[in-house]
């Protein structure tokens, strides 16, 4: 229960506390791929931050991205991922799964877990814009093809979800 | 007497080299193909299943030029007449009250259609090679700019020269507290600007222009002359002279994916989404704007809905479409069955939630009532009887100590927002085709109205991650919400909404609602 008020609350405060605490590029880029694998995206199980969670990522992204300015240079800021990977290499190898990929779900796990992973400031824009519109193509169109094909019964169970109501 | 030899020649020379005395505007069009690129190395930004063909022409052919001395005119004539005599005759004083109301929601929602519309043909442009397609999108970009002021100087017009400013002059921070809002940010934003472009192009093109511009920007100005208002029709009928470029520049976009193959797979798909989309929203705020939100009547909008939607875009403009295989969205029946209802539905919970918007509301008088009766028959046995006993009540009396939003609790009628379109329903109270489904997903709960909107959840679900007023206001008390988010007028204290336009009624205040003690409650979490 989310008691308090909408800008200015005591959980947006207490995560700039943390972020503030971050000091290196290592530690903020991992400290913001745990964030959002942890409370973003609907792979999440942990919905404590529903309110707040958008919010937040934007602060850690901001300073990760300050770090990042201070700790890579121009060369690397162009071709690199914050852990030192090269950034096209990473977004080969995902286009390549994805170009193999025929299943919508396993499609979808893999379009969400590159922005978890890579979303900027983690991997260059310049990279990171063209292979997520690469990623996103594919996934429409495998989403798309049959898209009347199951009941919604069929539908639900697919997905996973529990029926907790259903009014006739 | 004979032509010279010597002006003969001068006369053929000029026939076959014109001097260049002026351009032709068209000469300039066409030359301005000729900037083409190599596509085959060019990409655009955005995803899409399609793949828009190389050599789609567009029907306006405008160039810059051309364009500015066109709007410029219509510019004049728009502010001219404003500011002149519509100024003079003290226009704005003149509006019905709770049309004046009204306008402070269309204009100000409409204003961020405009708004995301300069973004998606901006997206457009960008998605398009053909050089006369991006021509098209680019005239449009320029004219949704040109929109999204207009939008913005109808409020500022009111809260400057007409009646009750509150609302019209701040609703850009105000508009947030209700449910209204993010409806319409799922149809005006997400649904315009979000996932695949040409899809884009769908929802803004040829369902938001070609099917819902109709009842929303020209019904709207014959609604509003009714009911006194000259402001709207003048600037809205202005802004309807761009519209038929921008639906020519939604037949143009099918027309350039209509050899892809990608059509036959996706197009029909792509366009029953859009329309549900749009009419989900659409359907019940429209009819609800126009038929609650004024005193004197024009017509039904069931007929209008039927007229415009069902029968001119559903039947006509989509048939048009037909020999490139596009057909009528299968979700239009059902859409039909929510035109009758659904918009009193909604009144009914707009209503009961007064306080949170950005605008009066007023219950129907009797001669409305018998107007609503007289047109939808069984209104009053449903409707009509839940306004009266809150009128009994005392609902538009500060000293009742009673809003409507009481009366759903006491009689076990939880409302719920639509994930999908984030409209609000009461299953247990409306007449409309909504029906209750609550599902959960790795631990959190949505609900849904419809088949169509749950199955496009159960394909995306990250589309639709907004939260509702209820899970964003969760045991936080009423007035604490609306003072936070601004919903006061200049005294810091008087609500800018109101449950009636009476003006010698008087205002609720922070302090009436804070007495009340109504606190948010999520309804999914009992179930």
């Amino acid at each position: 229960m989310a008691n308090y008020k909408i800008h200015d609350n005591p959980v947006r405060d207490e995560w700039l506390q943390k972020i503030d605490g971050l000091r290196t590029l290592a530690q903020g880029a991992a400290f913001l791929v745990d964030f959002r694998k942890k409370y973003t995206t609907p792979l999440r199980d942990d919905y404590s931050l529903e309110l707040d969670w958008g919010w937040i990522e934007i602060k850690i992204e901001e300073k990760v991205a300050m770090l990042k300015h201070h700790e890579l240079n121009d060369q690397q800021f162009l071709n690199n991922n914050t852990c030192g990977a090269n950034a096209q290499q990473v977004a080969d190898a995902v286009v390549a799964k994805m170009a193999a990929c025929t299943d919508k779900y396993e499609a979808e796990k893999l379009h969400i877990t590159f922005r978890i992973e890579n979303k900027p400031p983690i991997m260059p824009v310049n990279v990171f814009m063209d292979t997520d519109r690469i990623l996103g193509t594919k996934l429409m169109e495998l989403r798309n093809t049959d898209y009347y094909a199951l009941s919604l019964e069929q539908l639900r169970k697919e997905r996973g979800v529990k029926v907790i109501a259903l009014q006739s | 007497m004979a032509i010279s030899t010597a002006t003969k020649a001068a006369t053929d020379a000029l026939a076959a080299n014109r001097a260049p005395v002026s351009v032709n505007a068209q000469e300039v069009h066409r030359w301005l193909q000729s900037f083409t690129w190599d596509f085959e190395k060019n990409r655009t930004k955005y995803p899409t299943k399609y793949k828009m063909a190389n050599d789609t022409k567009e029907q306006f052919k405008l160039i810059a030029k051309e364009y500015a001395r066109m709007e410029s005119v219509k510019d004049e004539r728009q502010f001219g007449s404003l500011q002149d005599v519509l100024a003079r005759v003290d226009a704005a004083k003149r509006v019905h009250p709770k049309w004046n109301e009204t306008m402070k929601v269309v204009s100000n929602f409409l204003e961020v259609g405009e708004y995301n519309a300069i973004a998606a043909t901006g997206m457009l442009w960008d998605s398009a090679t053909a050089p006369e397609q991006k021509n098209g999108y680019l005239a449009q970009t320029l004219d949704e700019i040109r929109h999204t002021n207009q939008c913005g100087y109808v409020n500022y017009y009111f809260s400057k020269n007409g009646q009750d400013p509150a609302g019209h002059n701040d609703a850009r921070r105000t508009r947030t507290i209700g449910p209204l809002w993010k409806g319409m940010k799922r149809v005006f934003s997400d649904g315009f600007i979000s996932g695949d472009a040409v899809e884009c192009s769908i929802n803004l093109q040829l369902v938001g222009e070609a099917c819902f511009t109709n009842p929303l920007i020209v019904a709207v100005t014959e609604w509003a002359a009714a009911n006194g208002d000259e402001i709207t029709p003048t600037v809205f009928l202005s802004i309807e002279t761009d519209e038929l470029r921008h639906m020519a520049n939604g037949y143009q976009t099918v027309v350039s994916i209509a050899n892809d193959e990608a059509a036959s797979k996706y197009l029909n798909t792509d366009l029953n989404n859009a329309f549900w989309t749009q009419q989900k929203y659409f359907t019940p705020v429209l009819g609800m704007a126009f038929e609650y939100g004024s005193h004197f009547k024009v017509e039904p909008w069931v007929k209008t809905w039927n007229r415009w939607v069902y029968e001119d875009w559903g039947g006509i403009w989509i048939g048009r479409l037909g020999k490139y295989g596009v057909q009528s969205p299968a979700s239009l029946r059902d859409a039909k069955k929510d035109a009758y209802w659904a918009h009193h539905d909604l009144f009914l919970i707009a209503y009961a939630l007064w306080p949170t918007g950005f605008f009066r509301l007023t219950l129907p008088t009797a001669e409305e009532a018998e107007w609503f009766e007289f047109n939808y028959p069984g209104w009053h046995e449903h409707y009509g009887k839940i306004y009266e006993e809150w009128r009994a009540r005392g609902c538009e009396d500060p000293n009742s100590g009673f809003i409507p939003l009481m009366w759903f609790i006491e009689n076990n009628h939880p409302i719920y927002i639509d994930r999908v379109s984030q409209v609000p329903f009461c299953p247990s109270l409306c007449k409309g085709a909504s029906t209750l489904r609550v599902h959960e997903l790795n631990g959190k709960k949505h609900s849904f109205s419809d088949d169509w909107g749950e199955r496009m959840w159960l394909t995306e679900p990250e589309r639709y991650e907004c939260q509702n007023i209820f899970e964003q206001y969760e045991g936080r008390e009423l007035s604490d919400v609306i003072a936070e988010l601004h919903g006061v007028r200049s005294d810091g204290k008087t609500l800018i909404a109101q449950p009636h336009t009476d003006k010698d009624g008087k205002l609720w205040t922070l302090d009436d609602i804070k007495k009340l003690n109504c606190v948010f409650a999520d309804p999914l979490k009992s179930l």
